[in-house]
């Protein structure tokens, strides 16, 4: 432990650490997040490394000599990371150099040196490698040496895989402060925009990746986040929907130059494809259409051709649909239904495709909202949440002891109680059937906490009853009138069981009432009055209430012991 | 609601029930509210001892 910096000492940044790419942010002394490009100005350099005569090449450098020198550049190595060679999928390097067994590790066989010979360097070492030029990026612009950061990390990122991450970290000379998630870090950056109000609201935050696609379902109960289910997929990715335009482009350049061979069969001519494939998505994000080229693509031959968002969104449909299938999945999982979820904040580089919001939202009511850049303008660029979240940690923590870091992070702080239902009061009627639930404290909100609400009282005024009830949510599915169906032959059944689809089902949040807490009177309301409820509710689920008319004096307070557990 | 005839309880607050059995799940440790809320849990402060410091 000899390594850590005096507090006093560190300058600590955001880093976010991706397969395909990795991002380096600061927080300004306004509090405010700021992305740092690097040298070449990119904001997203490519996690990728090469070696060229001994020059080491970084970057979005090392991403272009993946067509003349694919043996001896390193790509898509974060998630080798820490694991056994046996667990590793190889398949997204196979453009690159192939990751190999090293005893216990994975590396890969490069030519790092001015000498012919390959060395095998392990990905811990590539890890290194690559922060360190991430650390130097971030000291040349901030003029201040760079010696600690936060460091974002998928929810099923193992202890194994963050210790080697760490002491990858450390021989780079940057002290890991904390690992965060990264669908946590993109809430975070959200909420502390100053615009930002802070409410209860459960959240999805989807992830659309490189290499993989990872959707998490948060509660975030004032400012506090508890992650209620999490799916990986790593078969919806980005690089399928590049995959998409590589064989439309393929084709294209088949169908012109018939003698020139199929582009996707040689080597380099898949990479020059793949490299461009990926810009024209990058240009369909922004623009209507895009201009494909590639200088001697195969058999010495250029092309160049143009595509369309139409084209491309109906080219890549199937995935768009698997990846709202993914979203929805994971709102299953948290055994949620989507009327639940009040926002979805779309993540990753593929967020920017106009379309994928489109298809994502379509699968939510219409009070959801999605952050996206093409639905709200208000949107963070997704590609920079992550590590804007871990900048805003970093500046929130680089000050504390590691120790004291170390303590927070320790179970006995982090997992608490959540509640089961929600906690509220009814309105207009103290009868369980026909009483208004007026939810306080929602369901799944950490323990101990406190609320306060207001809530009308009956016109007339006078005395009043106020019950402390819990409330679970219940889905409610009218179905519309089933329409007079024409009679049918048999063999058309397939027409009707289509149209059954189409009835629409109308689906609302309704609430049903649980047992009762605690019952209050408060005396002499006045005319139309309202009344304040401010519960806490401890650890112990001991519930401390308070009850007082808006400008009265007083109130009533009362407590209910907690069941022995 | 308006409050029936005949109600009574100890200082107008009568407890009926107790609240029904709570998951435990893990919190994010992340966030300023996160931080304050280490800061209680770990010096065993309520809310408000919190707020007075």
């Amino acid at each position: 432990m000899s390594a850590q910096t005096d507090p006093a000492q560190r300058v600590a940044i955001g880093i976010s650490f991706g397969n395909s790419y990795s991002s380096i942010a600061f927080t300004s002394s306004e509090g405010k997040a700021e992305v740092i490009a690097n040298e070449d100005g990119d904001r997203q350099i490519p996690s990728v490394l090469s070696y060229v005569e001994g020059e080491e090449l970084h970057g979005g450098q090392a991403k272009s000599q993946l067509v003349r020198n694919a043996k001896n550049t390193v790509a898509y190595f974060r998630d080798f990371l820490g694991q056994d060679f046996k667990s590793i999928d190889p398949t997204p390097a196979h453009q690159s150099a192939h990751p190999v067994e090293s005893e216990s590790t994975v590396a890969f066989k490069i030519r790092d040196s001015e000498a012919e010979e390959e060395n095998a360097v392990t990905v811990g070492d590539i890890t290194t490698r690559h922060l360190r030029r991430l650390r130097s990026s971030a000291s040349d612009y901030l003029g201040k040496d760079v010696n600690a950061a936060v460091v974002t990390v998928p929810t099923n990122f193992s202890e194994s895989q963050k210790e080697a991450l760490k002491s990858a970290a450390k021989e780079a000379g940057i002290e890991v402060l904390q690992f965060i998630n990264e669908p946590t870090a993109a809430v975070l950056a959200y909420d502390a925009r100053p615009d930002a109000q802070l409410t209860d609201k459960t959240l999805v935050v989807a992830d659309l990746g490189g290499t993989r696609s990872d959707v998490t379902v948060i509660a975030s109960r004032g400012g506090i986040y508890t992650m209620l289910a999490a799916v990986h997929d790593f078969d919806v990715s980005g690089s399928k929907l590049d995959q998409v335009l590589i064989d439309y482009f393929a084709k294209e350049f088949i169908k012109k130059h018939k003698a020139a061979g199929d582009p996707r069969e040689n080597e380099r001519s898949l990479a020059k494809l793949k490299l461009e494939c990926e810009s024209v998505k990058k240009a369909l994000s922004i623009g209507q259409s895009a201009n494909f080229s590639v200088e001697s693509l195969a058999g010495g031959v250029d092309f160049t051709a143009t595509i369309n968002r139409t084209r491309y969104d109906l080219l890549g449909n199937k995935l768009f649909a698997a990846f709202t299938r993914l979203v929805s999945h994971a709102v299953e999982k948290a055994e949620l239904d989507p009327l639940d979820i009040s926002e979805i904040i779309l993540a990753g580089g593929n967020s920017h495709t106009p379309k994928v919001a489109a298809a994502v939202g379509a699968a939510f009511p219409e009070t959801t909202a999605v952050l996206a850049p093409s639905t709200s303008p208000t949107a963070i660029n997704p590609s920079e949440l992550a590590v804007r979240g871990a900048a805003i940690q970093a500046s929130l923590i680089q000050e504390f002891e590691a120790e004291d870091i170390e303590q927070s992070l320790h179970p006995m702080v982090t997992v608490t109680p959540h509640l089961s239902t929600a906690v509220g009061v009814l309105l207009i009627s103290g009868d369980e059937s026909n009483g208004v639930f007026h939810a306080i404290v929602d369901a799944e909100t950490p323990l101990p906490v406190r609320r306060t609400a207001t809530i009308t009282t009956p016109r007339e005024g006078g005395d009043v009853l106020i019950k402390l009830v819990e409330g679970s949510r219940h889905i409610k599915v009218t179905k519309p009138e089933p329409k007079p169906k024409a009679e049918k032959a048999d063999d058309d059944s397939e027409d009707e069981s289509e149209d059954e689809e189409e009835e629409e089902e109308l689906r609302e949040k309704t609430w049903k009432i649980g047992s009762a807490v605690s019952e209050t009177a408060l005396r002499g309301i006045k005319k139309g009055a309202k009344v304040e409820v401010q519960i806490n509710i401890a650890n112990d689920l001991s519930v401390t209430a308070l009850f007082r008319e808006i400008g009265g004096k007083g109130g009533v307070r009362g407590q209910v012991q907690g069941k022995a557990s | 609601p308006v409050l029936p005839e005949g109600w009574a309880g100890e200082k107008d607050f009568k407890p009926v029930g107790s609240l029904s059995k709570t998951n435990d799940r893990k919190i994010e440790p992340v966030g300023p509210h996160f931080l304050a809320y280490a800061r209680r849990v770990r010096h065993k402060r309520t809310f408000s001892e919190d707020e007075r410091i």
